[in-house]
């Protein structure tokens, strides 16, 4: 069992780091579902449970950075507990629900905590250390891999039910605490942005973005399209009115 | 007769063509880890430094100029990340001609919202659901077919995207450039309304503050957040808090100070349940 284990667990590393890098999508239930059949000596019921959590949880991709429910350690830990209870595929997902949800916690609160990161950036940047700048740029891939293996490693090996026992003993308003902080940690980049960016005269464009959002909902393509109208309005005017005085002039 | 010469030089640097194939091929796979570096003050950032690199690399002519134009490349970013190579293909193709780095981060910051919008609801909503649907059918039945179709359907049409996107951006930016001779002042002024206009929208996208305090009135009970602030403005929270950072930055307080500030908030809320 342990060989087996730490087999579902690598394949739950390498799932992992594939659901944000590369992206081949090898990560999802469908295809690590008859993985860990194949791991477990049953290919179909990892197939058919694969197949089936794949169903319920096409809907889950992460859109414009927010986290839903991780479709990677649910998809492998459901699998593992359908083959190796011998439980319906539609079992599983229940069973794989808490660990998704709680994974979905880790993973905003490992890219909160990611955050300072930058900084080391920005100050290799300024020292022109090209090198590191790559190392520091893959630097995730390795959190990633120890993340997912762990976390895939300790319910297969100890059981689900001592494993969920240790996941309801963790204190809620530290994770919480700093799942809020993630939530607010975007309005950085966005200041830093506006720092460089923002002179007195774009102002009413700032509003103009900030208030077709909150007011009616519309599309960022929307959005990007009407600023681009402005812009053009703005460019074409300016090189009327260029044209104009050199005839003047003459 | 200055004027001349400088006139000589500018065309001299439209002229020049520097960036090969293989660094706009070796830019789009450096675009798989886009992420590897992913966290929520500036997402993307690192790795858009890391995917750019190669271009920076081949235009620089000194080590303080590459240095320069890294520092550049470290803004927020956030795309998405297929079609993202449409994107450095062209920031490329700018860096190559010698364009202003004010414009050229105008440029980025406007594509990136609109791109990532079209990319989740062309491959996340749609590539994505119709792939993965031909495969559990087929594995519904208990057939090896199915994950395995899945994956050579998708991944097609990703590795066309990825690496034929940078091309095409590589290639469209050459070709408007080349059209946008004159003004580039002008240009640079209109890509960043644009780029404000997109930056005021990902504000009220992406950051989120909300409150559940509740304050009591005699018998009526006022929800702070959805009696109080929404009916001021709707994402009132965020946009006042981007706009304190920002003042904050502007009196020299460091971006790493800030973070500090805000897990520091985001702990001390959730415990005194203000947050």
């Amino acid at each position: 069992m342990l060989i087996k284990a730490i087999l579902i667990s690598i394949w739950a590393g390498i799932a992992g780091i594939d659901q944000f890098n590369f992206q081949t999508h090898l990560h999802r239930p469908i295809v690590t579902g008859v993985v860990v059949g194949i791991i477990l000596g049953d290919m179909e019921t990892g197939l058919i449970t694969g197949a089936t959590l794949e169903l319920i949880w096409m809907g889950l991709v992460s859109i414009g950075g927010a986290q839903p429910p991780n479709v990677v350690i649910g998809g492998i830990i459901g699998t593992a507990f359908a083959i190796l209870l011998d439980q319906d595929p539609k079992v599983a997902v229940s069973v794989a629900v808490p660990f998704a949800v709680a994974v979905q916690g880790a993973i905003t609160l490992l890219f909160t905590v990611y955050s300072p990161i930058m900084h080391k950036f920005d100050q290799l940047a300024v020292a022109g250390n090209v090198r590191k700048i790559k190392w520091l740029s893959l630097s995730q891939l390795p959190v990633l891999f120890l993340f997912n293996f762990i976390v895939a490693f300790l319910p297969i090996y100890l059981g689900v039910d001592s494993a969920r026992t240790a996941l309801e003993s963790l204190p809620s308003w530290i994770l919480d605490g700093l799942s809020v902080a993630g939530g607010m940690m975007p309005a950085v980049g966005f200041a830093m942005l506006l720092h460089i960016m923002l002179k007195q005269q774009y102002i009413p464009f700032l509003l103009i973005g900030f208030v077709l959002v909150t007011y009616f909902e519309l599309s960022l393509i929307g959005i990007a399209i009407i600023a681009i109208a402005i812009a053009m309005y703005d460019y074409f005017r300016k090189s009327t009115e260029r044209k104009e005085t050199t005839t003047n002039g003459i | 007769m200055v004027s001349d010469v400088k006139k000589e030089q500018v065309e001299e640097n439209r002229m020049q063509k520097v960036i090969t194939k293989y660094d706009l091929f070796k830019m789009a796979f450096r675009s798989f880890f886009l992420q590897s570096s992913f966290n929520y003050e500036r997402m993307q950032a690192g790795g858009w430094l890391y995917s750019i690199l190669p271009a920076l690399e081949r235009v620089s002519k000194s080590k303080k100029e590459l240095s320069e134009k890294m520092q550049r490349h470290l803004d927020f970013f956030n795309s998405h990340t297929f079609i993202s190579t449409i994107i450095l293909g062209m920031i490329a193709a700018m860096e190559e001609k010698k364009q202003d780095g004010n414009s050229i981060r105008a440029v980025k910051v406007a594509m990136m919202g609109p791109f990532g919008g079209i990319g989740d609801a062309l491959i996340w909503l749609t590539l994505l659901p119709i792939c993965a649907g031909i495969g559990v059918s087929l594995a519904m039945e208990g057939n090896v077919a199915g994950p395995i179709i899945f994956l050579l359907s998708f991944n097609t049409v990703h590795f066309l995207i990825r690496f034929g996107g940078i091309y095409f951006g590589y290639r469209s930016g050459i070709n408007a450039m080349q059209k946008l001779k004159s003004g580039t002042k002008d240009i640079a002024h209109a890509a960043t309304i644009v780029g404000i206009t997109v930056v005021g929208a990902l504000i009220a996208s992406y950051v989120s503050i909300q409150t559940p305090l509740k304050a009591t009135a005699g018998e009526a009970e006022i929800k702070i957040q959805e009696d109080l602030l929404d009916q001021i403005m709707p994402n009132l929270l965020p946009f006042g808090f981007t706009l304190l950072l920002y003042m904050l930055l502007r009196k020299g307080f460091s971006p790493i100070k800030l973070i500090g500030i805000i897990v520091l908030l985001g702990l001390v809320g959730k415990y005194f349940g203000f947050l």
